[in-house]
């Protein structure tokens, strides 16, 4: 079978292959066996065998008894019945009776019998001949019809074992299709799955351009109409396998192992759908999880600035407490730098929502990284007044395509990670680079802080997956997450290494701008 | 001189509370976390523990249960809104009193000052005496009085009245009233108590339907809000 120029298909065919020629040969089995052939054969032993005996025996029926020669009489009725079954076998005895009786039985060539003895003797022979006949025929039957349901099995299981050896997939469907299509002698096949609120769709086609296999069959049409396997369980209707082709109509055990392999298919498919909604369930589950996690993260990070506003502005408005310009300056300070991480927490979020939700678009111009890392790495000074941050610019390869909105939200976010780390550590450096990095340019956010435990790299990717509910803080999960999502959407990479000697490196990469 | 332990991990609240305390005369101290927080009560001694119930590593809950071990301490409990359950663990393992961020320092202040004043009132050790429109409790003497006419309490409504009393200021749960009163096993009856607290409501408050003495803090418990008039009996 030689169809399609897919790649994938001729694969998947190359591994099937040697399991349809065995099948071929199994199939052939069931096809109905090579029985008229060997009762012609049984029906020429009846009429050979005994006139071979008579051109034997004739010289010799003088000094033989004739008992002696109807044993000779009884093996040709054996073998005609051996070979050819019933039929034969009755042949055999009835041409034995007659013959046995006109050449051997005295006086010689004529049907009359001289003698009682050789009546008993010749009904004896006819009785035992027909018995035997009856009860080899009924053996080789028997014999016949068991190796007849195990070439049935064999092919079943040949047929299946695909189904069950390999995973849930339309490659699975695919190639028992094609070994159906291949083995019964069709030409091509079509398997048709019930979708709700649609009706029958076309899933796969094997043979055939997709969607040329149609399940209803025009009166007119001059082929044969094809053949139709419902699959179902129980009450549901899954769809139908239909199979086409310029063959002879199905035996009654092809018939059998298509049915049976289609409902094998069913419970396949049926096996498959639970299996596809288990995994949905486990994802809502996660989800779920993931989401309540984050709430509370939420709360708790939105609620410690407020906190810390509600307490400072009440402390203000009290007249009761005498306080100098610079005790009133600090209590403002904090307020106003508590204001602005509230802005930049609920800024991120939106900017979470909106990457989560997809109607962000990164709006890509040609960016000069020199220009936007100075104006961040100069704004991130001023918010975290402890840190010194020095950068270190190529300007030959500064030049990016970007969105520079996306790219400045990157950066500072990532340079808040970073400042938060070197507080919490005392090591407040942290270096900023900006250089090649393959066809494109990286920025690389380098600190000396406590460089990034295990969860923290998980977190990376999954930023709310391991939040524990005890301490549930973002931490610097989201704006991780949102670097990511925007260097992401502008066909860039993030990734973290170690900082030689301590502390950890957030790099980016972005595309370098094309030359007009 | 007043001294008050203040434990938050978040830097911005510690800076905040500790200069609004400042600014109000009390002498501050601050622990960023549990570990430095039982370090300061041990040596620091301070008056008043103000305790954040939600720190990495060691939480709230089990710094009170640790200074609960060695210390009676006052503990002011710090939680956000959903923090119910630990809430009311830390009061059950011993807090006094808790406060729902986000707060007004003014709020915070009151607490203090009541917590300050139920450790004054336990050293002076006399037996109070209170008086609410014509209502008049003398704890010394055993009597209630309502316009002059005494009023009649039973043993369990005093066994109450006299745990409030007691812990006049601090905020007691259910649980912790319960096995008080009723004693070990009948913790979780709180319909028990509701039905008790609104007979001495009955019997004690110039109005029942608003009142002053037993507030109630809803989901938690109880609490005892009146200040004994100065004189003693």
């Amino acid at each position: 079978m030689r169809r399609g120029p897919g790649g994938d298909g001729s694969r998947a065919r190359g591994r099937a292959y040697p399991q349809v020629m065995g099948m071929t040969r199994v199939v052939d089995l069931l096809r109905e066996p090579a029985r008229p052939k060997r009762r012609t054969a049984g029906y020429v032993i009846a009429l050979v065998g005994p006139a071979l005996l008579v051109l034997v025996f004739l010289p010799f029926r003088e000094d033989l008894q004739p008992l002696t020669i109807g044993f000779a009489f009884l093996i040709v009725v054996v073998a005609a019945a051996a070979v050819g079954q019933l039929g034969p076998g009755i042949l055999a005895s009835i041409v034995g009776f007659i013959v046995f009786n006109f050449f051997f039985l005295p006086p010689y060539d004529s049907f009359v019998i001289a003698r009682a003895e050789h009546v008993v003797a010749l009904f004896v022979f006819l009785g035992l001949s027909v018995l035997i006949s009856a009860l080899l025929a009924r053996a080789v039957e028997r014999a016949d019809a068991a190796e007849a349901r195990e070439a049935e099995i064999r092919t079943l299981q040949e047929l299946s074992r695909d189904l069950v050896v390999q995973g849930p997939g339309e490659e699975t469907y695919r190639s028992l299709l094609e070994n159906l299509v291949e083995s019964f002698g069709f030409e091509a096949g079509a398997l048709l799955l019930q979708e709700e609120g649609i009706g029958l769709v076309e899933k796969l086609s094997v043979g055939a351009p997709a969607g040329s296999l149609s399940p209803s069959w025009n009166p007119a049409d001059p082929g044969r109409p094809p053949e139709r396997l419902p699959l179902s369980v129980g009450n549901r209707n899954l769809g139908l396998i239909v199979l086409a082709g310029p063959r002879a109509p199905l035996s009654a055990s092809e018939s059998r192992v298509l049915r049976a392999v289609s409902d094998q298919l069913a419970l396949v498919l049926e096996r498959d759908r639970l299996l596809r909604t288990a995994t949905d369930a486990e994802i809502f589950r996660q989800t779920d999880r993931v989401r309540r996690n984050m709430l509370a993260a939420v709360s708790h990070d939105l609620r410690s600035p407020l906190a810390a506003i509600k307490a400072s502005v009440t402390d203000l408005m009290d007249p009761e407490v005498e306080r100098n310009d610079t005790q009133r300056d600090e209590v403002l300070r904090t307020i106003d730098a508590e204001t602005d991480r509230l802005d930049a927490l609920v800024a991120n979020l939106l900017d979470m929502s909106r990457i989560e939700a997809g109607v962000l678009e990164a709006r890509p111009e040609s960016v000069d990284l020199l220009e936007l890392v100075t104006a961040e790495v100069d704004s991130a000074c001023t918010r975290w007044p402890g840190i010194r941050i020095a950068s270190q610019i190529d300007g030959d390869h500064a030049i990016v395509e970007a969105d520079p909105v996306f790219v400045a939200r990157v950066l500072s976010n990532l340079l808040d990670n970073a400042a938060k780390a070197a507080l919490r550590t005392g090591h407040p450096d942290i270096e900023v680079r900006v250089g090649r990095h393959g066809d494109g340019v990286a920025v690389r956010l380098i600190d000396h802080g406590d460089g990034l435990d295990p969860l923290a790299r998980e977190q990376l990717f999954y930023p709310f997956y391991r939040l524990e509910e005890r301490t549930s803080k973002l931490g610097p999960g989201l704006g991780l997450a949102i670097a990511r999502g925007f260097v992401d959407m502008m066909g860039g990479e993030l990734w973290v290494e170690d900082t030689p000697g301590g502390g950890a490196t957030f790099a980016f990469s972005l595309p370098a701008a094309v030359r007009s | 001189m007043t001294r008050i332990l203040v434990v938050d991990d978040e830097a911005q609240i510690r800076a905040a509370l500790a200069r609004a305390l400042d600014a109000r005369g009390y002498e501050v101290d601050t622990a960023a976390d549990g570990e430095e927080a039982l370090d300061r009560v041990a040596t620091g001694s301070p008056d008043v523990v103000v305790l954040d119930l939600n720190m990495p590593v060691m939480g709230g809950l089990e710094v009170t249960r640790r200074i609960r071990a060695w210390s009676s301490v006052p503990i002011l409990v710090l939680s956000v809104r959903d923090e119910e359950p630990d809430k009311i663990s830390a009061l059950d393992l011993g807090a006094d009193d808790y406060l729902t961020k986000p707060f007004g320092v003014g709020e915070l202040l009151a607490r203090v000052r009541a917590l300050l004043r139920r450790t004054d009132a336990a050293a002076e050790k006399a037996p109070p005496v209170f008086r609410m429109g014509s209502v008049e409790i003398d704890m010394g003497a055993h009597r209630v009085s309502r316009a002059q006419e005494p009023v009649h309490l039973t043993k369990t409504e005093w066994a109450l009245l006299e745990s409030f009393v007691a812990a006049s200021g601090k905020l007691l749960t259910h649980r912790w009233l319960l096995e008080h009163v009723w004693g070990d096993g009948y913790g979780d009856d709180v319909e028990v108590l509701r039905v008790f607290v609104s007979q001495l409501r009955k019997k004690i408050e110039p109005d029942p339907q608003r009142p002053r003495a037993i507030i109630t803090e809803p989901g938690v418990g109880y609490r005892w809000s009146v200040r004994p008039v100065a004189e003693g009996a």
